[in-house]
């Protein structure tokens, strides 16, 4: 009895669908900048490129979920909450997140980038080596707030 | 006699009270069993323990503050419907153009603060007078129990006014429970109802904040009262047994 | 006065009642150790601490409104972002420490370590100068906790930075 009353609660709770996102239309792919990023409030993240993919990133931080957002004068993600930062294509540079931030699967519907909310990719843990090669360009945008 | 003894001895007053003369420590211990209100607490207690030195009154503290908490939350759910679209505007609407609204707000805001505060030192005192140890040890528990409900009743409430304190404090605190290994992402995700705190978040935070969690609250703090009257006098007890 | 309850007990009869002042009671000179009725002794003292309570409540209400700041707004995180109060000092140790660590490991430890402090410290003396190791490590344990929240609900600012309460407040409540 108690293990079907937790086991049909536990289904009755988990969240209804529709709710978890789903797919989202956002632009085309030569839209999407390689030099910085594209932020797609819609879809609650950013679209950037590098090395001819298109990289689908979720603005929540890895750590405990602020929006990270894009830092134009150092080129990368600076969060503000505990400072984790991140590079262009969302990879852990430092902080105290655990992992990069997280991607969305995402298809290409006639010739418009479709990311899907509901599918997420976990970022690589702490410790995994960039992909990309751009080191900070200019000031952290972190600093300039904290003095 | 006073007023008081003739309006007990009417046929009213004795079909109210049974018991109308308040002449000895007996009568009045009968009185005090037949009571409905007075049921929570023991006839008798050690002159010592109810003196301001032994007791600081945080128990009583923190229950009148949990009955302030009711009182104004009930009238604030006059005003406030659930969802992402009105509930900002349902406290816009109440601090502004409702009766008392903001000084009601007000007094749910801070009575919950001071409940945490209350509930919290009441804790500590009680570690420092040992009242954890048998045979009370249950008692302790229940208490441990009721802490972490206080606290939860406090974080569901804190997203409610749908403002950018509350919408990111609990993104940020819910989180937290991504980090349970295995679990953790279902478990965020039965709690917010979907991946982002939203409408599904904020309906579950009310049922949470204005049923179940006060019903548990209530429903422990009874056992709590009630242990709690059973051991008043076990503190007389040891020392006569000590004898 | 007999244990028996004469009215009850099925071997007796009541023959009368004498009315008059027990011969204990109310004008027995009380020493520390005697018990006394709750009511009124201990329901008085809970009538004033309740009304002391609901004063003191009253009175913040009046002179302190309940914050509201902007519709939320899940594009901008506001900054610093500060959790209640109360979880300030998780905030602060999530800061430093690995979230399994400071957001699982250690509430977790806390909420397990006081429920099971009955049965861990099975010393039965309540008087505190017999249980210093308990006293101390409860203290200790007070003492940083407490330092962590006032330092994480007053002295952090934009991006979790140092900040000194009196020259800026970020607090919230
Ligand atoms: S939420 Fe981004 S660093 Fe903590």
């Amino acid at each position: 009895m108690a293990g079907a009353a937790v086991w049909t609660s536990w289904d009755f709770l988990q969240p209804v669908a529709g709710q978890a996102g789903g797919p989202v239309a956002t632009v085309t792919p030569d839209a999407v900048p390689s030099e910085t990023v594209l932020e797609i409030p819609s879809m609650r993240g950013y679209l950037t490129e590098a090395e001819g993919e298109i990289v689908s990133l979720r603005w929540k931080c890895p750590h405990l979920g602020c929006k990270v957002p894009w830092c134009e004068s150092s080129g990368q993600f600076e969060c503000p909450c505990h400072g984790s930062v991140f590079n262009r294509v969302g990879e852990y540079r430092r902080g105290p997140a655990a992992r990069g931030m997280d991607r969305y699967e995402y298809e290409i519907v006639d010739g418009i980038i479709v990311p899907d909310t509901s599918k997420i990719i976990r970022g690589a843990p702490v410790g995994t080596l960039e992909t990309i090669n751009e080191p900070p360009k200019g000031p952290e945008c972190l600093e300039a707030t904290s003095e | 006699m006073s007023l008081m003894d003739s309006i007990r001895k009417s046929a009213v007053g004795r079909s109210i009270w049974r018991t109308p003369k308040r002449v000895t420590d007996r009568d009045r211990a009968a009185a005090h069993w037949g009571n409905f209100f007075l049921h929570i607490y023991p006839v008798k207690m050690r002159r010592e323990q109810i003196s301001f030195k032994w007791s600081w009154f945080l128990g009583v503290a923190s229950m009148v503050l949990y009955g302030s908490l009711v009182a104004s939350g009930v009238y604030l759910m006059f005003f406030y419907v659930p969802s992402p679209t009105t509930a900002y505007g349902d406290i816009i609407f109440l601090q502004t153009n409702v009766a008392f609204g903001q000084y009601i707000r007000n007094i749910h805001r801070w009575s919950a603060h001071l409940m945490v505060v209350a509930v919290a030192a009441h804790m500590a005192k009680m570690f420092y007078r040992g009242a954890y140890k048998p045979p009370r040890e249950f008692n302790w528990l229940i208490g441990v129990v009721l802490l972490i409900l206080t606290l939860l009743l406090s974080f569901t409430g804190y997203l409610l006014p749908w403002d950018q304190l509350a919408y990111w404090a609990i993104t940020v605190g819910t989180s937290m429970t991504e980090f349970v290994p295995v679990i953790g992402d279902t478990v965020r995700a039965m709690l917010i109802g979907g991946t982002e705190v939203g409408a599904q978040t904020l309906l579950r935070f009310y049922v949470l904040h204005v049923a179940v969690l006060p019903s548990l609250l209530i429903g422990l703090i009874m056992i709590h009262l009630w242990r709690w009257r059973k051991d008043s006098m076990l503190e007389v007890d040891v020392e006569v047994g000590n004898e | 006065m007999s244990d028996i309850d004469p009215t009850t007990s099925s071997d007796q009869r009541v023959l009368g009642f004498v009315e008059g002042t027990p011969p204990v009671g109310d004008r027995k000179i009380p020493r520390e150790e005697d018990s006394v009725m709750v009511w009124p002794h201990l329901l008085v003292r809970h009538a004033v601490v309740a009304l002391a309570v609901i004063v003191f409540v009253l009175l913040l209400a009046l002179f302190f409104n309940a914050p509201l700041r902007e519709m939320a707004n899940p594009t901008v995180t506001p900054n610093p972002e500060k959790a209640p109060w109360y979880f300030a000092a998780l905030q602060e140790l999530l800061f430093r420490f690995h979230p399994l660590v400071a957001g699982v490991l250690v509430p977790g430890a806390i909420i397990v370590g006081l429920v099971a402090l009955p049965f861990i410290d099975r010393n039965p003396d309540t008087r505190q100068r017999n249980r210093k190791v308990a006293v101390a490590t409860f203290t200790i344990f007070m003492v940083v906790w407490i330092l962590l929240t006032v330092i994480g609900f007053a002295f952090r600012g934009p991006n979790w930075g140092w900040v000194w309460p009196w020259l800026e407040w970020y607090g919230e409540l």
